[in-house]
């Protein structure tokens, strides 16, 4: 392991814990030392090792049992699970962010409050729908107090595993938390479709905002500043409509994943990979300020 | 199946009649049609939101009632007839089925889009766990083949639905297509199987009457065929036709008649009928519900309706998916469509 880096495991050997694995071979400060499934047999495990990773199957009982100290482990695995993993983990020091559709921890989304993340042992990334909404939500609700706001999320048929499809009461309950949370309304709801569209249509957020004073224009560039900045995290977010009708604006925003392992429309696994790296790596900066500049 | 089997009719145009007036019933409105066919005979009443419990949103319509008010109101209502109700994973969870059991529902269906039956696990087995009976329905049926809609079916069997639906929910189906996939169907799990159509090509009951015979044991049906668009398989004409084919259903059809009736009176401002956007939204196999935001975007963007949907068609829209809409208007009016 170069030294100087952040010794980090992922629990979970689907297409997500594979993203990371990836994502932390382009760090200069992340280094993945193990990769966690829960059978031997996963292809995601296989696949893990072709990418040089140390792998083990058992799940969390593997991960205490590996002999190694981790700074960070990163939870794709799904909210049944995760209170557990939380419970065995806290007390090895490691910081944990999850992947999975909780509220246990603190809830970070990079554009919003991603600075704040070194501070907190445990992160919670809420959902895809969410981390792909609150930027945009939340920039809204700086300039307007909403009287309500929804999201209505679509996700590929072929991005949405088996632990997402058991797991949607608490995506939605925990997007609808997140969202009442970043902008201080007491209604909001939230909801996921799964198209089964061919081709697979790319990742879609449509948010609702109900709120007084709002203007297109105004509207139009606080909604496209906060698209420009979740940019710099997920390249392939845009925003494909804003629209204020009286005392409502409507912003559709499509996300398509921009990296090798990924499918064009997974937007939802690549908006909360791309939140979990950056979490990741703002420990990193605090751990090791001067390594940026060490590394040129 | 031969002539003189028993048929289940499950109605559910207090909640499929929903999408016809934007899910304004009210109490009394669902008091005295709930009361009218429990008088009938009618064995199942479905009641909520169109899209079923938790669906209330600017999405698809806020509803004029609460999923708390409509089920308590239907239950006081009902002193024969089961209460069912409609639930769907990612916009329902838990724990508003929880609710809904507590007020009386005895039948929870739990629906998802034909080749998604997976996201039905967990909610079909609350349901049995609370103590309902667990239903699964496959939304817009027609996009799969007889094949892969069985092998959904035997996938909701094996999270414990008691009973498998198929929706026929874009009014699609010739009665041939319905014979090859419910004989698929039944060939494929033990559990009764219930046919919804809807009536966008005028097949609704021959539609019915062709899944009874190659062994449905429910069919859906709204009184005046109560529903959004072309509406639904018309309750009272299903009974009526089910009864010369010698079928029984335990409904006392003068008194069915009746309702029906009650229904155009007090539920609806005009029955359903087949206009023009009714029929191209079965011909291009879109969701009926689709027809009021689809009149409304066609009008803001200047395009034909009939375009839209065959737009949205080929974009294999399907029901929730109504922030599609005005995208398929504005790119149609970008390529310069016109009315």
């Amino acid at each position: 392991m170069p030294s100087n880096t952040m010794n980090a495991a992922v629990l979970g050997s689907g297409l997500l814990g594979l993203d990371l694995v990836e994502r932390m071979h382009n760090s200069p400060r992340l280094s993945c030392g193990l990769v966690v499934g829960r059978t031997s047999r996963s292809r995601g495990l296989a696949q893990a090792a072709e990418l040089g990773c140390a792998t083990a199957a058992g799940g969390v009982a593997a991960l205490l049992d590996s002999g190694q100290t981790f700074d960070i482990v990163f939870d794709a695995t799904n909210a049944f699970e995760h209170p557990e993993h939380w419970a065995r983990l806290a007390g090895t020091g490691a910081v944990l962010i999850d992947l999975t559709p909780t509220s246990a921890g603190a809830l970070i989304a990079p554009t919003v409050n991603g600075d704040q993340a070194a501070r907190h042992q445990h992160i919670g990334l809420i959902s895809c729908g969410g981390q792909a909404s609150i930027p945009v939500l939340y920039a809204l609700a700086q300039h307007y107090r909403p009287r309500y706001v929804e999201m209505v999320a679509t996700a590929a048929s072929v991005s949405v595993g088996r632990a997402s499809r058991l797991n949607l009461d608490e995506y939605v309950e925990t997007t609808q938390d997140a969202i009442r949370r970043f902008t201080g309304t007491s209604a909001a709801k939230a909801m996921l479709n799964i198209s089964a569209a061919a081709p697979p249509p790319p990742f879609r957020i449509a948010m609702t905002m109900v709120a007084s004073g709002l203007e297109q224009g105004p509207v139009s560039d606080v909604v496209e500043c906060a698209a420009a900045a979740m940019r710099t995290v997920v390249p392939g977010y845009q925003v494909t409509s804003c629209t204020v009708t009286g005392d409502t604006v409507r912003v559709i925003a499509e996300v398509t994943a921009t990296r090798n392992r990924m499918p064009v429309h997974a937007g939802n696994l690549e908006v909360i990979s791309a939140a979990a790296i950056h979490a990741a790596e703002q420990h990193a900066l605090v751990k090791a300020p001067a390594l940026k500049e060490l590394a040129r | 199946m031969t002539a003189n089997t028993t048929v289940t009719v499950h109605d559910p145009t207090l909640r499929d009649g929903q999408h016809a007036v934007r899910h304004q019933l009210d109490a009394e409105q669902i008091r005295t049609y709930a009361a009218a066919v429990d008088a009938a005979g009618v064995p199942v009443v479905e009641v909520g939101h169109g899209n079923g419990l938790g669906a209330s949103s600017l999405q698809v319509g806020r509803s004029r009632l609460s999923d708390d008010e409509m089920l308590a109101t239907a239950r006081e209502a009902l002193t024969h007839s089961r209460l069912a109700t409609l639930l769907l994973p990612g916009w329902a969870t838990t724990a508003d089925l929880r609710k809904a059991i507590r007020h009386g529902v005895d039948v929870v269906r739990v629906a998802a889009h034909c080749t998604e039956a997976s996201v039905t696990e967990r909610h079909l087995g609350a349901i049995r766990e609370l103590g309902a009976e667990a239903q699964g329905v496959l939304l817009m049926s027609h996009m799969a083949p007889p094949g892969e809609l069985a092998e959904q079916c035997a996938l909701m069997v094996g999270y414990g639905a008691q009973a498998v639906c198929v929706f026929d929910s874009a009014g699609h189906y010739l009665p041939d297509d319905v014979t090859a996939r419910i004989t698929a169907i039944t060939t494929a799990v033990d559990v009764p199987v219930a046919f919804h159509g809807h009536n966008n090509l005028g097949m609704a009951v021959a539609n019915s009457v062709a899944a009874v015979q190659a062994g449905a044991h429910t069919i859906d049906a709204c009184a005046r065929g109560f529903g959004a668009g072309a509406g639904n398989t018309q309750l009272e004409v299903l009974v009526a036709v089910l009864e010369r084919y010698g079928h029984r259903t335990g409904i006392d059809l003068r008194r069915l008649a009746d309702a029906a009736d009650l229904a155009e009176r007090t539920l609806m401002p005009a029955p359903p009928t087949i206009d023009s956007t009714s029929l191209v939204s079965g011909l291009a196999g879109v969701f009926s519900g689709f027809k009021k935001p689809v009149l409304a975007a066609a009008e803001s963007q200047g395009v034909h309706p009939w375009d839209i949907f065959v737009e949205l068609g080929e974009r294999r829209a399907i029901a929730g998916q109504e922030d599609l809409i005005p995208d398929a208007a504005r790119s149609l009016a970008a390529q310069g469509a016109s009315r």
